[in-house]
């Protein structure tokens, strides 16, 4: 039996971060070399990623399994960090000789969560939770020369530190009500004494962890400081890739309880309406592209959340398809914002006006992202937004999808002025017209057509999100 | 003395302490310590659920010794954030870093 080929995502990017350790170990710094690497590395991940969609098995004494739902994950994940490896055609924002440890971080990051969402077992969990902050931590401060890098670094890793001290202590309680680490058989014990005070208290301080990651309420502090003070990559890789394995790994945690705890239903109700209402009311006073991004994402949290408390195949689906239509919407939001900012500096709102002459493509993308990210139709974010709230509707929470539609109103108001900011607006002095690439023009169209696209025909997405969904009830 | 409750209580006082730490101190090194105050707190948790609960009495000692060696990790990369901290600001108390806000 050749079990090792189910591991095989995972060996490749060892592998990756086996060539860009070499990179950083040998002669002097060459960026163009590093990123044609990354890029050409990266590409074939997402290759290697599709080609193991349909394996199915089990690793290491039942503790890691490969299935449907992991490998859809890891395909994202892939194209993730393909994707924002594109974005690196000018890494202004860090120092060429800390290029290939930029790549190399990036590669065990995207490793880790590769080995996250396919772990069935508490401390393999925690391992590869580990690994993965471990790796943004040090990605974070590795700007270049602004003194804010060191200071989002610092407060990034101390919420992440205590984050994740919580939710081991979590895990401990878990272990002493159930007896057992195992997935498999939690999902068969949890739900017999979900109803006693430690196992309830176990599952929320767990999910605490992960909700760090996602940046839900009340996590969410680092999230705005880590954005603006990261180089505009690493927030690109943060709010995209890392947000998708965060959405995978709670819900294989919620799922856990099998629907049976009012109470944990309750927690997560609590938790998505005040992530959405404070990410929203606060992004309209942001003047930073990236502070806005940020509370977006806090807000967009909320909106997953809603789909994985329906605890339903339907709800888990759509948290899925959410997930993905964030990841595209956002990259698409970051490529303009990285492209804008080109000398690696942090983007104002206000510098984009003028933005449709500068640059008509990454005017029109921009405009598109965003109305993804508000749910306007036709584009993928309201078909995201459609699906959640229809398996809670499912579900009966109908206040719950009143509140939720009233703060993506809320959102519309500064999308709109992003919008407006690139279209309306006129700089206070000329600009240069923005010299993009046909490559980058090339990129924008592709996530601008799969944005479209995939808004109006869902199908096909859709049915492999509910066949992976299967898996975990 | 030899009950899980007075272990679960010693982990709660730990893990108690611990989150008072974070929140309290405001040197970098003092947080850093609180934080492993609470993993020693979850390491005592599994020990002592291992001890009396358990089935297999090796789960909670590999637990613990994996949380041993994921905290040294983590002191590492932490002390290495807050040396490249001091060689900005000069200082490892938490209030001098106060530029990002909004």
């Amino acid at each position: 039996m050749m079990k090792w080929i189910l591991f095989l995502p995972e060996l490749y990017c060892l592998l990756m971060a086996a060539v860009f350790f070499g990179l950083a170990m040998i002669g002097r710094p060459n960026p163009r070399r590093d990123y044609f690497a990354a890029l050409f590395l990266t590409g074939v991940s997402i290759v290697v990623c599709l080609a193991c969609v349909r394996l199915e098995g089990t690793l290491f004494f039942e503790a890691y399994r490969v299935d449907l739902f992991s490998q859809v994950f890891k395909v994202m994940l892939g194209m993730g960090l393909f994707l924002v490896v594109c974005l690196c055609t000018e890494l202004n924002g860090i120092e060429e000789r800390h290029h290939p440890e930029f790549y190399l971080f990036l590669t065990t990051c995207t490793l880790a969560m590769m080995m996250l969402v396919s772990s069935v077992e508490l401390l393999t969990i925690y391992v590869a939770l580990e690994l993965s902050s471990y790796s943004l931590y040090i990605l974070v401060p590795l700007r270049r020369g602004h003194g804010i890098d060191v200071e989002a670094g610092v407060k990034y890793l101390m919420v992440g530190a205590s984050a994740s001290a919580v939710m081991l202590f979590g895990l401990s309680y878990i272990f002493g009500v159930t007896h057992t680490t195992y997935i498999v058989e939690l999902i068969r014990v949890l739900p017999g004494v979900i109803t006693t005070p430690a196992a309830i208290v176990g599952l929320v301080l767990t999910l605490s962890g992960f909700f760090f990651k996602l940046a839900v309420f009340p996590f969410h502090f680092w999230a705005p400081d880590v954005y603006q003070g990261a180089a505009n990559q690493v927030t690109a890789y943060i709010a995209t890739a890392s947000k998708v394995a965060a959405v995978a790994i709670i819900m294989r945690m919620v799922a856990l309880s099998g629907g049976g705890s009012t109470y944990l239903v309750h927690v997560l109700v609590t938790l998505s309406i005040a992530s959405m209402t404070l990410g929203n009311l606060v992004a309209i006073v942001q003047k930073d592209m990236k502070r806005l991004l940020a509370y977006s994402s806090i807000s967009h949290a909320g909106y997953v959340l809603i789909g994985i408390l329906s605890m339903s195949q339907t709800g888990y689906a759509s948290a899925i398809f959410y997930a993905l239509a964030y990841l595209v919407m956002n990259l698409c939001c970051f490529l303009v914002v990285v492209k804008v900012a080109y000398d690696g500096s942090d983007l104002k709102i206000a510098q984009l006006a003028g933005l449709h002459r500068r640059s008509p493509m990454l005017a029109m993308a921009l405009m598109l992202a965003v109305f993804g990210l508000a749910g306007i139709p036709p584009t993928i974010g309201f078909t995201g937004k459609f699906l959640v709230f229809a398996a809670a509707m499912e579900k009966g929470y109908v206040t719950l999808v009143i509140i939720a539609m009233i703060n993506a109103t809320i959102s519309l108001y500064y999308y709109i002025l992003v919008v407006k900011a690139a279209y309306l607006l006129e700089p206070d002095e000329e600009m240069d017209r923005l010299a993009v690439s046909m490559p980058t023009k090339l990129l924008a169209g592709a996530l601008v057509t799969v944005m479209v696209v995939f808004g109006i025909f869902p199908h096909h997405l859709l049915e492999v999100a509910r066949a992976a969904a299967r898996i975990l009830m | 003395m030899n009950s899980l409750n007075i272990y679960l209580f010693i982990a709660a006082l730990l893990f108690s302490l611990g989150i008072f730490g974070v929140f309290q101190r405001r040197s970098l090194i003092g947080m850093l310590i609180a934080i492993e105050l609470m993993l020693n707190a979850a390491s005592v948790n599994f020990m002592a659920f291992n001890r009396f609960l358990a089935p297999d009495p090796i789960v909670g000692q590999i637990y613990t010794l994996f949380i041993m060696g994921i905290a040294a990790a983590e002191a590492a990369i932490a002390l290495s954030i807050i040396v490249a901290v001091f060689r900005r600001l000069r200082s490892i108390n938490i209030e001098r870093a106060q530029e990002l806000r909004g």
